[in-house]
């Protein structure tokens, strides 16, 4: 008899293999970040390049090609996974509620817990390789434009990073999409949270706040500013995701009124 | 012998409405009992305290001898509920469907093609095996749904109007679904608003008023619908408004 979870987690992957959310958000991310990054690039080194441009594009202007396609690639990545991962959760959490499935899910051999677990494992799991798979295209198409291949590791590392804990950071809105019972309202979460960072950043709180960590990171507010994200900041951002997806389980296994 | 599904003295209010008010009802193994009562009498109310999906504000609710609300893997293999939408996605054809489905009722790999095959044939929906769901007729998806539900052959069934969307051969294919589950010893618990058809599956029927059960109607006969009518106004003579008690007093 298959386990619990691996009923839910193949369950669960067969339904994101048919979604719509799937052939939308994946080509945006492999190939639309990529294409971003190194357009960005090419603009930053046009010659004449109008003041507004000019002033926030100026930093990759000179340097390493290779290192600056994959440090913007990096900063797009901090803020596209973590919009793409609750677009992802609001989909398929809330769906469950406004479709009318989640009252099929109760007396079912597969707990609640399982499925909950299962759906946020899928969407981390798909993201994650949708994050891979846009750092290296990035990477290919770099060096397809004249960058050089050599040296640009510790971008790399960072890039992959901010895209990974962004994922991370896209799994309470598995929670939110829960009580909320609404795609919508986790939406509309999502977008409140991201106008909170803003804030947070402009106050100078940015370091320690675990949704503006990864852009930070990857180099988004500067040089210094990627210089204060600490090691114990960039855990506290990594434990989100756990704590997140526990919510989510813990809330469906309580559900009632369905 | 033991209630395969049963409800307790379950009562239940949303804000300051009563849905439940003291609902018995119990369900042998190989039994068709059917619920039978207006749009709001608490039929569905009732369902869903015995899908697990309301826990109620007092009584207690059984099924297959535990809580439904913590049905153990063991009893939740036997066990099914259709109330309100099934578990069909619409991106998934009906045969992904069924295979989720049997997969979540706990069948085995082995027993996967065999249990969806007898499944697709009981509810005829071969034309469409390969259909995504979002295709069908909302005819055919109610049948997909109970196929989905039935899928694993359950010991306890508890579905709410399940005949709603269908055409006459549809409504056949249910009536003879729910015989043979019954023939294999499964309880199940139907709600309805055709008379007429509950009466041609059902082994008892139930008519539910203002969140409870207030008697059953032989399953024989001609005049069902006025037999019907007939206990519901009683029990209403019987419910005498607060205020208009009042003015009634000397």
């Amino acid at each position: 008899m298959r386990s619990v979870w691996t009923t839910a987690w193949a369950v669960e992957l067969l339904k994101l293999r048919r979604s719509v959310l799937v052939r939308v958000v994946t080509p945006l991310l492999v190939l639309g970040v990529p294409l971003a990054s190194v357009g960005a690039v090419w603009l930053a080194r046009r010659p004449h390049l109008p003041g507004t441009a000019s002033a926030k594009f100026g930093a990759y202007a000179t340097g390493p090609l290779a290192g600056a396609h994959l440090e913007v690639c990096g900063q797009v990545l901090s803020v596209a996974a973590l919009g793409a991962g609750g677009f992802a959760a609001a989909w398929s959490y809330g769906r469950e509620f406004t479709e009318g499935t989640a009252g099929a899910l109760f007396g079912l051999a597969v707990p609640r817990v399982a499925i909950a677990v299962a759906k946020g494992l899928v969407l981390a799991c798909w993201l994650a390789v949708c994050v891979v798979t846009c750092v290296g295209v990035t990477f290919v198409l770099s060096v397809a434009v004249g960058g050089d291949a050599m040296s640009v590791g510790p971008q790399i590392g960072v890039a992959l990073g901010a895209g990974m804990l962004a994922i991370g950071l896209a799994s309470p809105f598995c929670w939110v999409a829960t009580i909320t019972r609404s795609p919508l309202g986790t939406v509309g979460v999502l977008v409140g949270l991201v106008a909170v960072t803003q804030v947070v950043v402009v106050l100078g709180a940015g370091s320690w706040f675990p949704y503006a960590i990864p852009s930070l990171w990857a180099g988004a507010g500067g040089p210094e500013a990627a210089a204060q994200i600490t090691p114990a900041a960039l855990s506290l951002t990594a434990v989100v995701a756990p704590f997140g997806l526990a919510l989510a389980g813990r809330a469906w296994a309580r559900l009632t009124n369905v | 012998m033991t209630a395969a599904l049963r409800l307790e003295g379950v009562a239940h209010t949303f804000g300051d409405r009563v849905a439940l008010d003291g609902f018995d009802l119990d369900v042998e193994p190989g039994e068709v009992v059917a619920l039978v009562g207006f749009n709001g009498a608490g039929k569905t109310t009732a369902l869903r305290v015995l899908a697990g999906r309301l826990r109620p504000d007092a009584g207690s609710a059984g099924v297959l001898g535990a809580d439904p609300a913590r049905l153990s893997r063991e009893r939740a293999c036997q066990f099914a509920q259709v109330v309100d939408t099934p578990l069909v996605y619409p991106e998934l054809s009906v045969l992904e469907n069924l295979r989720c489905a049997a997969l979540m009722h706990g069948l085995s790999r082995a027993d996967l093609d065999d249990a969806v095959r007898l499944s697709v044939s009981r509810l005829g929906l071969g034309p469409w095996a390969d259909r995504p769901a979002r295709s069908l007729s909302q005819g055919n998806r109610q049948r997909l749904g109970l196929a989905a539900a039935v899928v694993h052959g359950p010991g306890a069934l508890v579905l709410d109007e399940p005949t709603s969307a269908l055409d006459p051969l549809g409504v056949v294919l249910v009536r003879e679904l729910v015989q043979g589950l019954a023939d294999e010893g499964c309880a199940v618990l139907v709600s309805s608003h055709h008379l007429d058809e509950v009466s041609r599956v059902a082994h008892r029927i139930l008519v539910v008023h203002a969140g409870k059960v207030i008697g059953s109607l032989g399953t024989g006969g001609v005049d069902l619908e006025q037999r019907f009518f007939a206990m519901v106004l009683a029990d209403e003579d019987h419910r005498v408004p607060p205020a208009a008690g009042r003015e009634g007093k000397p």
